[in-house]
């Protein structure tokens, strides 16, 4: 038995564990920020679980970013070259 | 609702704390909580084939005392074990819970339906028809055993089934 998304249709890829390093920012931090327990940040973070749209964006707003640059249902590219415009 | 209030809800209610307190992490690895769910299914399928095997050799009524007490004894701590393991899922208000937790907890409550139903269902029909042969007490033994197994079962697929925290 299995909890993981059903397909690979259903993963949704996300940058929240290198969006948190790069801001030193705890699963705790960005758990209270955005209403969950840390369990399930780690869970999103690890493509486990797919946030429902409103905590896709209360996180996305919570990085000040937006949410297709935390999300994606392609698997993300570095930040350096979608985000920030560097390619080096 | 904001984005905090599900964490002030969190840090308000005792229930919560307690289940989210990490002096019990080690009730929180899927071996424990596979292991929790192993003791408590064969403590209370003993507890149904000892009733059901007394009735059946028509046993006298006060021989089951005995093993119900020691039984229920052993069940209390391994469920409070268990509900820790599964940050207690079922047992915590809704509000103290995210979407995550709100869906594991429904997802296994979804899996079981069909043998809860039916365990259920068996609850009401042993005690039909032990009350229907004259022996009433025994039936209410074995269908409140049923009906506490159509309760357990959504509890033991949660810890079965939850990922691994890390």
């Amino acid at each position: 038995m299995s909890r993981r998304p059903r397909s690979e249709a259903d993963i949704v890829y996300n940058r929240i564990a290198v969006l948190r390093a790069e801001r030193d920012v705890t699963r705790k931090d960005l758990a209270d920020e955005v209403g969950v327990h840390p369990q399930t940040i780690g869970y999103i973070e690890r493509g486990e679980y797919s946030p429902s749209l409103a905590l896709a964006l209360r996180i996305a707003r919570f990085f000040g970013l937006p949410v297709e640059a935390v999300f994606s249902l392609e698997p993300l590219p570095p930040l350096s070259e979608t985000v920030y415009g560097r390619t080096g | 609702m904001t984005d905090r209030s599900a964490t002030r809800d969190m840090e308000r209610s005792y229930l919560a704390r307690r289940y989210d307190d990490d002096r019990f992490a080690w009730t929180r690895t899927r071996r424990v909580r596979r292991r929790l769910v192993v003791a408590e299914a064969v403590l209370v399928t003993a507890l149904v084939v000892v009733t059901f095997a007394a009735a059946a050799v028509g046993a006298e009524r006060g021989w089951l005392g005995w093993p119900w007490t020691v039984a229920l004894l052993g069940f209390v701590p391994l469920h409070g074990l268990l509900n820790l393991g599964i940050r207690g899922l079922y047992d915590r208000s809704g509000s103290t819970i995210d979407e995550h937790q709100r869906r594991l907890r429904d997802e296994s409550y979804i899996a079981v339906r069909w043998p809860a139903t039916f365990l259920t269902l068996g609850a009401v029909v042993a005690v039909y028809v032990a009350a229907w042969m004259g022996d009433a007490p025994r039936g209410l033994m074995a269908g409140f055993l049923l009906w506490f197994l159509a309760i357990l079962v959504p509890y033991w697929h949660l810890a079965w089934t939850l990922p691994e925290e890390a």
